[in-house]
């Protein structure tokens, strides 16, 4: 179950299924409606953890184990605040590139597309590697009427 | 993600209400090509309640849209939100498909 205080955050732990993201789903639906959010910004986040946790949980583990993946959503200032840490392969984020519109139907290849909607969406990507951890942090700057 | 279909004559509209992202996409691109592989050629994808589409999404779009290619027959889509034409600018796929503006256009257009 998610913990969701009453200050500005709350997290939740999912497994590295493509199911589970289901629950983040729920997660940062309800974390923006307690907060009033506007729907944009539930939106936003929403697609980008799941271009983030998609590419962890599909090809971050070399092996069949389960793995504990933690995603907590905060509000400090003006900023709402989605940070994903997870013990898979080295990864940042931030390494991708745009894509080609010269490309046609049948030439396109979809990688690095997600990681492109994750940098055009959100104001700042952060990524560290720390003690085996991946740590990944995507801001939203809020707007005065959010 | 709900999917509902009609059909009108040859042509078939689906219709999305939610989102289309990894936990959905296998589900709504084996819609597409199982109605290709049926013999359907001719394909109209609403996505006026489309309320946004990842990356995943788009790679099922992608791969019905080259098997209604290869089989000669049309993926279109129509009626996309101004958010979810903005996912359509920002992967550079808008150029990539066949875009109406309403489900009106499209069944005119296809007739």
């Amino acid at each position: 179950m998610p913990s969701l205080d009453s200050d500005h955050n709350g997290s939740l732990q999912i497994g590295n299924t493509i199911a589970e993201m289901k629950k983040v789903v729920d997660f940062v639906d309800r974390f923006c409606a307690i907060h009033h959010l506007p729907r944009n910004i539930a939106n936003d986040v929403n697609l980008c953890l799941d271009e983030i946790l998609n590419n962890t949980i599909s090809y971050g583990y070399d092996d069949q184990d389960e793995h504990s993946i933690l995603v907590t959503l905060s509000i400090t200032g003006n900023w709402m605040i989605a940070e994903i840490k997870d013990d898979g392969k080295p990864f940042d984020p931030r390494q991708s590139v745009s894509p080609n519109p010269l490309d046609g139907l049948q030439a396109r290849r979809i990688g690095g597309v997600g990681l492109h909607f994750v940098k055009a969406l959100m104001d700042e990507v952060d990524y560290v590697r720390k003690q085996g951890y991946n740590h990944v942090r995507l801001k939203k700057k809020l707007q005065p009427s959010d | 993600m709900d999917i509902a279909e009609e059909h009108r004559g040859d042509i078939t509209i689906v219709e999305i209400k939610g989102r289309i992202d990894s936990n959905t996409a296998k589900t709504f691109g084996e819609r597409l090509t199982g109605l290709i592989k049926a013999g359907r050629m001719r394909v109209v994808v609403d996505l006026k309640h489309l309320v946004y589409i990842s990356s995943a999404g788009f790679r099922a779009l992608l791969v019905a849209g080259q098997l209604a290619e290869e089989s000669k027959g049309t993926l279109a889509l129509c009626s996309l939100s101004s958010e979810v034409q903005r996912l359509f600018d920002l992967g550079a796929f808008t150029d990539l498909f066949v875009i109406y503006g309403s489900r009106e256009e499209g069944l005119t257009k296809l007739s």
